[in-house]
């Protein structure tokens, strides 16, 4: 199990908060001096700011409209939001709760991986708990990245209450392996296991959840995660219009090459790979009095988990120990694997402030769908990705979240922290 | 007289008990036999097999919430359950909003029967209602509305004059002009006076059915663990046994040959009382509606009730109108029982409202007239028949009177 380690958690906070005297200069004390006893920062903190006010302000100043955002902190630390973010499972053995392994089978590589559904527990907010049903006991399930043509091999049992399945957002050719209750071994009893196999096709970022009856509750109960097809560079070199909205008649040599390039920094076995920030970012929510309507909304499972631990609205946040933004090295260029597992809403969004992106509807391109948006919908189950380039904004706080406002305020609201 | 231990001759020796006990251990055996069987109840859990295991749902109750400022919301919580509750998180119109959980020990449990107020920094609309959901640890949610909000005041000495200036006007000055009847009720023959007496108990009649079911719908508010239902019901039969006691005691006194004991002044202060606590949960109902911030609705209610009260001036002194009028200090008394309760309420409405507290006054107001309503048929068949036809035209007429009068409360 991913587990967050506080110490770890401190330092950052640390690190964080002296890059930000630091930035703030000498200024620092009078700023915050100032703040303290101004009165019209309550807006800025309201437009801003998320989580409390600082400590030392006593109930004036940012508090006297109150700050929206989860009270106190993540107590469980089973499960590490930030760790997921990075979390991917090409079986080499990346994740403990995880057993995999890779080799090859008829010149085929095959990646392996056992998957154990588990009635538990997860924290969705501080201090709520979340009868869930889980993959491996996380929600989000354990990410499983493949190569275009590999063959993806999850042993699956269910130690469940319930029966469930499977069901792989894949180009799936064999009907048996869909993970449905109407065909191949349909659903799984508890104690009950198969073996699936998928074909790792096409390229792109894309989904797997359980298909048992009542799906909307066997989804939004948790079991769901993410499959990231890495495109094979040298398929995209053979095929380049299946790659992008070209003809193949239309395709360049130019074009071709870009193509390629674009694929190899897809492509988590090349090095060009390794210049790329990745991230996975699972959007869900919970409906914690099963009436049908989502209390919690969040990327990745914790409300506010990418958020600032304290702020005043003028610049002036702290990091808290589980609530904490994602640090982007700004000199990188950053690619997010977005899935919409929303359950109950027919649509969730993704936007960015002050920075526009382009988009890769379901990631089964190279070339974008969308070109320099800052928002991004997507219906239940739509996922894509997204590539964020920060190189020339300044150091700070970047919010980023779901642009249904009433998500936003109900958790799916986050911060990058350029630095 | 035959003395108790004796059935009428042959003497009985109960004094005998078994193996000689003391009497006071004859008297504990019994309780700690029960102690002992309970015990062995817990000890043993015979119904272990019948537990599923199931957990009991957490059970809380938003009894009310006050406004003190308008960047602020308290939310006043009483956890009904059998199982201790964890408020975890509060939504305001559907968003985390920071809040403070006070009352409930340092912490945000809250233990079986335990009120707390929850205090939400929010900057709120007048007017505009709010939804606020108390989130628990379990993800249940308990939703509250607070409808048209609007500044409640707070404890300062402006308040305490207001509600005293109100009460004088609504509870103190209409009796007292309803009482100015009273040289016009000694002119009467008894057959009108009789009347007069079945009007006044026709006007009770009403404020017993007006407040009852009042006190009922106001018990549904009232956290499960205190059982409303169960409270108004207490609360009624109480104050009637209560103050039935009194008079019987009155009676006593009046056959032992108590001259005051046998005068209608009696009847008179009991009239007063009944009304008396029926005013003061008037008193609770304006209190409480400035205190919930409905300003418009407490003055209505202001009028409503000032309307109501002049005709239970009447109904105050008609039992004096036969025989010596009694001094004035006795008016201004009967006065005061009657119509200064209002004052009280309004105190205790805007300062410590609680719809337990409420219900229970206003069933306990109910009681009281129940009661006097007894005690008046009883005067009235002591000179005369109490169901002529003219005493339950007028019984009607003061029922009719008081539902009109009411209209202008609802209104």
């Amino acid at each position: 199990m991913p587990s967050l380690d506080y110490s770890r958690a401190a330092e950052l906070t640390d690190k964080l908060e002296h890059s930000l005297v630091d930035s703030l200069g000498e200024d620092f004390k009078t700023t915050r001096r100032a703040v303290l006893g101004g009165v019209g920062l309550a807006g800025s903190a309201a437009l801003t700011g998320i989580g409390r006010g600082s400590d030392d302000h006593g109930g004036s100043g940012g508090d006297s409209h109150g700050n929206f955002g989860a009270v106190g902190e993540y107590r469980d630390v089973d499960f590490d939001p930030h760790e997921y973010l990075y979390q991917f499972n090409t079986g080499r053995g990346e994740q403990e709760n995880v057993p995999q392994r890779k080799y090859k089978e008829n010149g085929r590589t095959v990646r392996e991986f056992e998957f154990r559904a588990v009635d538990t527990t997860i924290s969705i907010a501080p201090g709520i708990e979340f009868p869930a049903w889980a993959y491996n006991g996380q929600v989000p399930g354990p990410t499983i990245r493949a190569v275009e043509g590999d063959l993806i091999r999850v042993k699956f049992e269910n130690l469940g209450r319930h029966a469930h399945t499977i069901h792989p957002h894949l180009r799936n050719l064999n009907p048996e392996m869909d993970g449905i209750p109407q065909n191949g071994p349909g659903v799984l009893n508890t104690g009950e296991s198969f073996t699936y196999e998928w074909i790792a096709q096409p390229a792109g970022s894309h989904f797997y959840h359980c298909h048992s009856l009542p799906l909307k509750e066997h989804i939004h109960r948790g079991l769901y995660g993410a499959i990231i097809i890495d495109p094979d560079p040298e398929r995209v070199a053979e095929q380049p219009e299946e790659y992008c909205n070209f003809h193949r008649s239309q395709i360049t040599e130019q074009l071709r090459t870009e193509l390629v390039a674009e694929a190899k920094s897809r492509n988590h076995e090349y090095q060009e790979n390794d210049a790329i920030n990745e991230m996975v970012m699972v959007m869900n929510g919970f409906d914690t009095n099963f009436d049908g309507d989502n209390e919690v909304y969040a990327a990745n499972t914790r409300a506010f988990a990418y958020g600032v631990g304290q702020t005043d609205g003028s610049g002036n946040w702290k990091a808290g120990e589980t609530k904490r933004p994602i640090q982007l090295d700004k000199t990188k260029r950053h690619r997010v694997y977005l899935v919409n597992a929303i359950e109950f809403d027919p649509i969730n969004s993704f936007h960015t402030h002050s920075q526009f992106f382009d988009y890769y509807d379901h990631g089964t391109t190279l070339t974008p769908t969308l070109q320099t948006v800052d928002t991004v919908m997507q219906c239940q189950a739509q996922r894509g990705i997204i590539e964020l380039d920060y190189s020339n904004h300044d150091p700070g706080l970047y919010m980023f979240h779901a642009h249904q406002s009433e998500f936003a305020e109900l958790g799916w609201m986050s911060f990058f922290e350029v630095v | 007289m035959s003395k108790p231990n004796t059935d009428g001759g042959t003497t009985v020796n109960r004094t005998e008990r078994p193996l000689g006990l003391p009497k006071w251990v004859a008297a504990l055996l019994p309780i700690l036999l029960l102690g002992l069987i309970a015990g062995g109840f817990f000890a043993a859990t015979p119904f272990a097999s019948l537990d599923t295991g199931g957990e009991p749902l957490p059970d809380v109750t938003v009894t009310h919430t006050t406004l003190p400022n308008d960047e602020t919301v308290v939310v006043h919580v009483t956890n009904n359950g059998p199982n201790e509750v964890t408020i975890s998180q509060v939504l305001v119109a559907e968003a985390y909003w920071n809040f403070d959980v006070q009352g409930a020990g340092g912490d945000n449990t809250l233990a079986p029967r335990e009120s707390a107020q929850v205090v939400v920094p929010y900057h709120w609309n007048p007017g505009w209602d709010l939804e606020v959901a108390l989130m628990l640890s379990d993800g249940s949610t308990v939703h509250h509305t607070i409808v048209a909000p609007s500044q409640s005041p707070g404890l300062t000495g402006d308040l305490l004059l207001t509600m005293a200036v109100i009460g004088l006007f609504v509870g103190v000055i209409p009796v007292a002009l309803g009482m100015l009847w009273f040289p016009f009720l000694q002119s009467m023959s008894d057959r009108w006076l009789h009347a007069i007496l079945a009007f006044s108990a026709g006007i009770l009649a009403f404020l017993a059915i007006d407040a009852g079911f009042e006190a009922f719908e106001l018990g549904e508010q009232v956290p499960g663990a205190f059982e409303g239902t169960a409270l108004v019901a207490l609360g009624i039969i109480g104050a009637l046994l209560a103050v039935q006691s009194v008079s019987a005691w009155r009676k006593g006194r009046a056959a032992a040959g108590d001259s005051r004991a046998q005068s209608g002044l009696w009847i008179a202060y009991l009239v007063a009382l009944g009304i008396g606590l029926h005013n003061l949960a008037e008193g609770l109902a304006i209190g409480s509606s400035f205190a919930l911030g409905r300003v418009s609705l407490g003055a209505f209610l202001v009028i409503g009730f000032m309307l109501h009260n002049v005709t239970e001036g009447p109904a105050v002194v008609a039992p004096v109108a036969r025989g010596e009028r009694p001094s004035i200090a006795h008016f201004i008394g009967l006065g005061v029982l009657a119509g200064a309760p209002v004052i009280l309420g309004g105190w205790l409405g805007s300062l410590a409202f609680s719809p337990t507290l409420g219900a229970f006054f206003l069933a306990v107001g109910v009681g009281a007239i129940l009661q006097v309503i007894w005690e008046l048929r009883g005067m009235i068949s002591r000179n005369g028949q109490a169901a002529s036809a003219l005493n339950l035209v007028t019984f009607l007429v003061g029922l009719v009177v008081m539902y009109v009068t009411d209209l202008f409360v609802a209104l």
